[in-house]
């Protein structure tokens, strides 16, 4: 009790001898201020166990947000780092986005006071603070001007963040393949929509139909063990990026003017590689994923399950947008039924429907044979009729609405 | 002063149990994944098991052991590169015998040394006979042999690796 | 038995005195928001421990980093573990040591006699967010890329050093593989070195001075 007492005499002493925020400490009110530190310790607690406990309860606390974090949002996956790419939106990790969206204020003769000017000050006012605040007062209550401003200062940064997140657009979907077996399934798809038109579904070259300005052209085979033993996947990769244009091969690399980013060309690259390569073994995933689905006896064929992957192999490559094809394109089940200038091209229950006709080397008004350059393997054209036969429905149950 | 003492040192036993259970939870939780991490690649089953071809079997000349050298490409971790293998064919009279080239012992390279009408070992003077048998030094057992098949008159030895 | 071989090993090194000085001291009755010093320090380790162990599969150069870290999430048996941890942790230390710096400062606790702990702590929160800067650049993605581009070149627009700032941090005019294993350098070795060295200055005055007391109204 005789402590406390002591404590409030002091109180008295120094409220009465100083008025506040003018110079520094001087001896007597370090010396006060010992004495006081020495009475609240007193008062006080044992680090160990009193204080340590805390700790341990709130690192504990913390270890176990973390693997909650780390288990169930995990680490978003993100593309490989592509300097060509256009379309990326750039941000920094969350605790960078405050000074990011602060320099939007910034006219650009005026840059420099965002980028450098009031980070610095900051950083030399957080350095310099205890020599500059000269106020021995503690309590935020007597410290109105130095507690005002730094709350505005944390207010600032938070509403600078919250607007850089709200201002931000929302990042274009990119996929990421995870695993080799990821990229080769992936690599096989891209493959089917940018190289089977020339190369053929399984790389097996030949003479080029509808192609335009490539017509008649004769490609060697690229899937054979000479190119698959003498090209590496650094020259693949080069090849497809930048073409062979004495050749007749454009480039298909984003940062030519192609399509594909470098992640899309190493999943072409891993896909050739380990389809055609003897050498290499196709990872189980991959090759349950990259066989055509088999019909079974009496099986009904859906354009989900059976028909798609097919069309994707084979069709896409040409009927997709921005190719020669009467306007048929075959990326989704509803184009594949109602779009072309000779559509329907399809009808549900009918054999002499333009696809089928064409699909079986006929020459029509809708065109000539399809695919141009090889027939399909006759139990794929077979699923095909059994699923017009069936009525061409979209999924396992029912057939089609139209 | 003495009561206190008594509470403090009991607060202190229940302190430290608790930073004990707390840490050990965390060096469970922590620990047994990151020996599972570190020890991953040693966890991998994935292996190559293929026959792999040779050629024809009569482009190999009879009664001599002759080199071959191939190729496979094989992932590890995030590096694809392929790894080279020598075997050596030996054809005679009983048929066709593919040796392998690594020796028994430390794995050194043994080659074929037609004046010794032996395989040796440069490593440690091991020596080895025409159908792989140990002639001479301390290799435990004889040049493995590769399982084979002909194809169309093609040899393919089937490569196995865990 | 466990008390004389107490008394010996003290004898050598001195322990017990240690152990009273670190543990065994009386400070003012504190609130929880005290705990955030020490939570810092716990963020810090899981961050050394997980680095560690990411380094056993990361390769710091542009042809290899970004396959390494899918092999992490993908191939190594809790890798994905690993790395969550070390990527929320990250963000998880900013936070909470930018806001053991805002209770340090609403209590005044870096006033006489904790200058130089303050300053000591200031140090530890510009590493910290080095730490950040230079650590989102290894994985060799998208973010990354730009994210460090952007970065750096907000340190090229330094009024007349800019251009030569932005080549040091770069390595060259461009992000390169220079830039990678520089950031790597500087990720690994350097700031923790830093960060190590400046904790335990930290530690050392805030067991020499005492923690600072909540203070009152009229102080």
């Amino acid at each position: 009790m005789s402590e406390l007492e002591t404590d409030q005499t002091l109180q008295i002493n120094v409220t009465r001898k100083r008025s506040p925020g003018t110079t520094a400490m001087n001896e007597e009110e370090k010396r006060e201020y010992q004495e006081k530190y020495r009475l609240a310790k007193l008062h006080g607690e044992k680090f160990f166990p009193d204080t340590i406990y805390k700790d341990v309860l709130i690192s504990f606390a913390l270890f176990l947000l973390l693997i909650g974090l780390a288990t169930f949002i995990g680490v978003a996956p993100e593309p490989k780092a592509d300097p060509s790419d256009t379309s990326y939106i750039p941000r920094p990790e969350w605790y960078f986005l405050f000074l990011f969206e602060l320099l939007k204020f910034f006219p650009g003769s005026l840059e420099w006071v965002g980028t450098a000017v009031l980070p610095g000050l900051a950083v030399a006012l957080l350095f310099l603070l205890p020599f500059i605040d000269r106020n021995p007062k503690r309590h935020w209550k007597n410290r109105r001007f130095a507690a005002g401003l730094m709350s505005a200062i944390v207010i600032g940064m938070v509403a600078l963040t919250i607007r850089a997140v709200v201002t931000t657009p929302p990042q274009a979907e990119a996929t990421v393949a995870g695993t080799l077996a990821e990229q080769i399934v992936a690599g096989q798809d891209l493959y089917a929509v940018h190289c089977v038109e020339c190369h053929g579904a399984d790389g097996e070259g030949g003479k080029i139909q509808g192609v335009q300005g490539l017509e008649g052209v004769t490609l060697k085979p690229i899937n054979s063990q000479d190119e698959m033993y003498t090209r590496s996947d650094e020259t693949l990769y080069a090849v497809i990026e930048l073409g062979q244009q004495t050749l007749g091969m454009p480039p298909f690399g984003r940062a030519y003017s192609g399509e594909l980013s470098p992640g899309d060309i190493e999943s072409i690259v891993a896909f050739m590689r380990y389809t055609w390569d003897d050498r290499a073994e196709m990872p189980k995933a991959a090759e349950q994923a990259s066989t055509l689905p088999v019909l079974k006896p009496g099986e009904t064929p859906d354009y989900a399950t059976h028909i798609e992957p097919v069309v994707k192999r084979y069709c896409v490559s040409c009927h997709r947008p921005g190719k020669e094809n009467n306007n048929y394109l075959m990326r989704t089940y509803d184009e594949v039924m109602n779009s072309g200038d000779h559509k329907p091209n399809i009808v549900p229950g009918n054999l002499q429907s333009n696809l089928i006709r064409m699909l079986r080397r006929e020459e029509i008004e809708a065109g000539g044979p399809m695919p141009p350059s090889k027939p399909l393997k006759p139990e794929l054209i077979e699923m095909i009729e059994r699923w017009v036969i069936a009525g061409a429905p979209e999924k396992a149950s029912g057939p089609a609405t139209k | 002063m003495s009561e206190s003492d008594a509470v403090n040192a009991s607060r202190r036993k229940f302190v430290t149990a608790t930073a004990a259970a707390v840490g050990a939870v965390m060096g469970t939780v922590v620990g047994v994944p990151a020996l599972g991490y570190l020890a991953s690649p040693a966890l991998e089953a994935g292996g190559t098991d293929a026959w792999v071809p040779l050629g024809k079997l009569d482009s190999f000349p009879v009664a001599v052991p002759t080199p071959f050298s191939f190729t496979r490409s094989r992932v590890n971790g995030w590096d694809k590169s392929t790894r080279s293998y020598t075997v050596y064919v030996l054809r005679d009279e009983a048929g066709v015998k593919v040796l392998s080239s690594r020796c028994t012992h430390l794995s050194c390279q043994v080659t074929w040394q037609a004046d010794q009408n032996a395989f040796t070992c440069p490593c440690h003077d091991a020596k080895f006979g025409a159908q792989g048998e140990v002639l001479h030094g301390p290799p435990p057992k004889p040049l493995d042999t590769y399982e084979t098949k002909i194809e169309d008159g093609t040899l393919l030895i089937r490569v196995v690796e865990a | 038995m466990a008390s004389k071989w107490i008394s010996r090993l003290d004898e050598r090194t001195g322990i017990v005195g240690v152990y009273k000085t670190v543990f065994d001291r009386k400070i003012p009755k504190v609130n929880w928001w005290f705990t955030l010093g020490s939570a810092s320090l716990f963020l810090f380790s899981v961050q050394v421990v997980t680095g560690i162990l990411l380094s056993v599969y990361y390769v710091p150069s542009p042809d290899h980093a970004y396959d390494s870290v899918q092999y992490i999430m993908t191939g190594v048996q809790f890798g994905w573990l690993i790395r969550g941890i070390h990527h929320w942790a990250a963000s998880l230390m900013v936070l909470v040591v930018f806001l053991h710096m805002l209770r340090v400062f609403f209590y005044g606790a870096y006033k006489y006699p904790r200058e130089i702990t303050w300053v000591t702590g200031v140090v530890l929160l510009l590493a910290t967010l080095g730490m950040g800067f230079t650590g989102y650049l290894l994985p060799w993605n998208q973010k990354a890329y730009w994210a460090t581009t952007v970065g750096t070149s907000i340190a090229g627009t330094v009024p007349g050093i800019g251009d030569f700032i932005l080549r040091a941090l770069r390595g060259g005019t461009d992000l390169s593989a220079v830039t990678l294993t520089r950031f790597f350098a500087a990720h690994v070795w350097m700031l923790p070195l830093v960060i190590l060295t400046v904790i335990g200055i930290h530690l050392y005055l805030v067991i020499r001075n005492g923690i600072s007391a909540v203070p009152k109204d009229h102080e």
